[in-house]
């Protein structure tokens, strides 16, 4: 193999989402044998860019080569074409559940067939052992993948990927599920097969990750390369850091309505997220609001919807005022899944947040009361509609998350817990719903939010509680910098 | 803020005519033309098919079908099924009668007094329904299985209770609602006019029929707006089970007899009726405007096809065969009005 050329090349790729333009034009090279990390904060289209380097989703425009493959981007799918060339292993385990250890490894896998073409049955557990060994894991390969924790099943995505054979790997946020032993096996594996001529792509929010197993830095903003093929030996975190942020490009800024003496609205006290986890304890006031931040899996919207009422902790109590439990209003992670129902209308569906208050004592519910309230929110909410009857799935992304704000708010909390609140939502919804949490917090809620993104924190949140591990670890009020959140989020400070 | 804004109506909207149309489905009236056309049909081919008697009779024969129906369509709208209603209906209204009559005439002797035979039948039509709640919410059963063992289970209780004999005359008070008539028209039609009048109600302007919608579009999101899905789930199937026992209890009245074949194959129709008033087998769509429309089609329909004396085997096949283009024309018409796929 000629060491000198790059194995991966990307050129010019550009990748659009409705409004959002996700990559602008990006270049992207890679070279054989070597750790390559693509760096960026939340948004900046660095899954978005490994996506368009497997295939996962096809770009727009633009050509790759990965290896002897070539290919020019039209935006149809071409990852049948690249599939001998590279393995992308996604942030979380696409398992058969219902399959075995083993079938999961070597699904699809020609090395397990016998002369007839069948599947061996005795050389697929063999080999499965051997690897099993291997990797050090502890378990039968006749295991249900389904029945494995969290970390083995990172492990087990991996490991099939890796036994691919491809001369390039993709590795999205590979750490994340994992503890510190899993972690070691990880990297030795890793390290053993870029011995061998093996590239690696890799994402990981953790830096200090990247300073111990990666060669060369890619840093992406907006969709576009800011810093190409940095050696890392060369870049501190601080350096990285600024590169990340770039120039502030903030469209609107955090109010604070927050006060140390307002009244207390939800409390929650020596809450443990999984029996055994550190307790936790917090405290939501009147006009402020409160993020959850921390890396994926850190048990922050565990702990979301613990406050919510809508999940019981392992053990500890959450209280409200004279032990009465305020109103909340929720607004959950994945309105797709638990959001909206998409054959309702708007009405249907901002009504049922709030039956009680719309209903007579008989239970029927009062047709004018019900248009007036419904109405009200909608316009408080911004919600653009044909007609309140328009079913909420023909609706767009941000309206449809604006109707769950407004079905949220039917039942007049004081409390409001937002997971996810502009996930998938377009810049301008995004500004209306920010606007929306301050005003409402500004009317004195409580308002607690889940988020992944550092903007969306810094825009909103007084105070910012970084959840890692199910546990509190640290905490940021009242002026805090956008550079502080950064390093926090990403776990270096 | 941006009041005026909050309705906008979309440049170039559908016409006036299709938005009729639209609304014409989305209420559920896609299937009255049809039903229109087949009167007129029938009035043409069969002289007798629009006499006043001939119409009663067909309501009369409807209604204990328009109550299962309804009650199937408590089930369906969350998203469920319950095939046990079909054996309610022979179980309920049997268990009451072996309850009233005397052993002599194949009862268990406990000769409780009439008014008792409404609240048997009743009762244990709840129960079995809370039973099937609790099966799928507690015990996490899929539906199709645990409530087809129960209609099997049901089926066999008949013959087991009742000796495989049919009760002849079980009593005026469990057959007064299936055979009185006022002013000529049967009481059983008025209860089901009259349950039918309630549920539609209470599925449009009640909570509990708005939290029926809910958990059958989107349980997840029925949750997350704080509606107590599994009390909602277990209502539905005591409700569908209630009505299934009013069903075979109107059963029972218009034969004066409980037998032991009672209700067999009903399950079949109900489901028929439903798909083709536009009920969604996938959950959260459909309404009692639209279950009357199916019912109303399946009695005109087997009605006709007796009084133009077709073979009994032929009413069987074409019945089958105008369910099945019923329910395509369902679909397409609900696809054409929302442009979202629906599960029939």
């Amino acid at each position: 193999m000629d060491r000198s050329r790059p194995i991966v090349e990307m050129t010019n790729i550009i990748k659009t989402f409705g409004s959002t333009r996700a990559l602008r034009g990006v270049n992207f090279t890679v070279m054989p044998g070597e750790i390559h990390a693509l760096l960026g904060r939340n948004g900046a289209g660095k899954s978005t860019l490994v996506s368009a380097l497997s295939g996962f989703t096809p770009a727009d425009e633009g050509a790759i080569r990965i290896g002897a493959t070539a290919l020019v981007a039209n935006g149809q799918s071409y990852a049948a074409d690249i599939r001998g060339d590279i393995a992308h292993v996604q942030q979380t385990p696409r398992l058969f559940d219902q399959l075995t250890v083993a079938e999961n490894l070597f699904i699809e896998n020609p090395v397990v067939r016998n002369r007839w073409g069948g599947v061996s049955h005795a050389l697929m557990i063999e080999k499965a052992t051997t690897l099993l060994r291997d990797w050090k894991i502890d378990i039968r390969p006749t295991a249900l993948a389904g029945q494995l924790d969290a970390g083995t099943r990172q492990l087990l995505e991996i490991m099939k990927a890796l036994n691919r054979g491809v001369p390039v790997m993709i590795l999205d946020e590979p750490t994340a599920a994992l503890s510190n032993a899993e972690k070691r096996i990880l990297f030795d594996h890793v390290r053993a097969l870029k011995a061998q001529g093996v590239s690696f792509v890799y994402i990981s929010h953790h830096l200090d990750e990247v300073f111990e197993v990666a060669d060369t830095v890619t840093i992406l903003r907006d969709g576009q390369v800011v810093t190409a093929r940095a050696e890392v030996a060369s870049l501190d975190v601080e350096t990285i850091a600024n590169l990340m942020m770039g120039k502030a490009t903030l469209r609107s800024v955090r109010e604070d309505h927050s006060d140390a003496a307002a009244p207390l609205l939800l409390q929650a006290r020596e809450v443990r997220l999984k029996p055994g986890s550190k307790p936790i304890s917090l405290d939501v006031r009147r006009g402020e609001i409160i993020a959850l931040a921390g890396p994926v899996g850190s048990g922050k919207e565990d702990l979301a919807m613990i406050l919510a009422g809508h999940k019981k902790p392992a053990s500890g109590q959450i209280t409200g005022p004279g032990g009465k439990l305020p109103t909340i209003g929720l607004v959950p992670t994945d309105r797709h899944a638990s959001g909206y129902v998409g054959i309702l209308g708007v009405r249907e569906n901002v009504a049922v947040g709030g039956l009680g208050l719309l209903s007579n004592g008989l239970g029927f519910i009062n047709r004018r009361k019900e248009a007036e309230h419904v109405g009200t929110l909608a316009r408080l909410t911004n919600v653009i509609a044909a007609s309140l009857e328009q079913p909420v799935g023909q609706l767009s992304g941000g309206n449809q998350q604006k109707v769950v704000f407004a079905r949220s708010l039917c039942q007049s909390p004081q409390v409001i817990v937002a997971l996810s609140p502009t996930r998938g939502v377009d810049v301008g919804a995004k500004e209306q719903l920010y606007a929306l949490l301050r005003d409402l917090a500004r009317k004195g809620l409580g308002v607690v939010v889940v988020s992944d993104e550092e903007d969306e924190i810094s825009q909103l949140a007084n105070r910012v509680v970084i959840v890692f591990e199910e546990a509190i670890v640290d905490e940021l009020v009242g002026d805090y910098s956008m550079k502080d959140l950064i390093l926090r989020m990403e776990g270096v400070a | 803020m941006m009041a005026d804004r909050q309705v906008m109506a979309k440049d170039g909207g559908p016409s006036k005519l299709s938005s009729f149309g639209s609304a014409l489905v989305a209420n559920g009236f896609t299937m009255y033309p049809v039903l229109l056309l087949l009167v007129i049909v029938g009035a043409l081919v069969a002289p007798r098919f629009l006499s006043t008697i001939n119409l009663i009779n067909i309501l009369e024969q409807v209604s204990v079908l328009g109550l299962t129906t309804i009650g199937l369509t408590f089930v369906v709208l969350i998203g469920r099924l319950d095939l046990s209603l079909e054996g309610i209906v022979g179980f309920a209204p049997m268990l009451a009668a072996v309850m009233l009559v005397p052993a002599s005439a194949g009862g268990f002797g406990f000769e409780l007094p009439g008014w008792m035979g409404l609240i048997v039948a009743l009762g244990a039509a709840g129960l079995i329904g809370f039973f099937n709640g609790f099966m799928v919410v507690k015990v996490g059963l899929n539906p199709f299985i645990s409530t087809l063992g129960l209609l099997v289970l049901l089926r066999g209780g008949v013959l087991i209770i009742s000796n495989g004999r049919s009760i002849y005359s079980p009593g005026r008070a469990l057959t007064y609602l299936g055979s009185e008539r006022v002013l000529g028209v049967p009481l059983s039609v008025i209860v089901f006019l009259i349950v039918a009048l309630i549920v539609g109600l209470v599925f449009q302007y009640h909570r509990y029929g708005r939290a029926l919608y809910a958990v059958g579009g989107n349980e997840e999101a029925a949750r997350a707006a704080g509606i107590n899905v599994d009390r909602v789930i277990w209502s539905a199937f005591v409700f569908a089970g209630l009505l299934a026992g009013l069903a075979g209890v109107l059963m029972t009245g218009r034969l004066d007899s409980a037998v032991t074949t009672q209700g067999e194959g009903i399950i079949f129709s109900a489901f028929a009726a439903a798909v083709i008033g536009g009920v969604s087998l996938g959950g959260g769509k459909g309404n009692i405007i639209g279950v009357i429309s199916g019912v109303l089609l399946i009695g005109v329909i087997n009605n006709l096809l007796t009084l133009a004396q077709v073979p009994s085997f032929y009413v069987q096949a074409s019945t089958g065969a105008v369910i099945i283009v019923a329910a395509v024309l369902t679909t397409l018409a609900s696809r054409r009005s929302s442009g979202m796929k629906t599960r029939t």
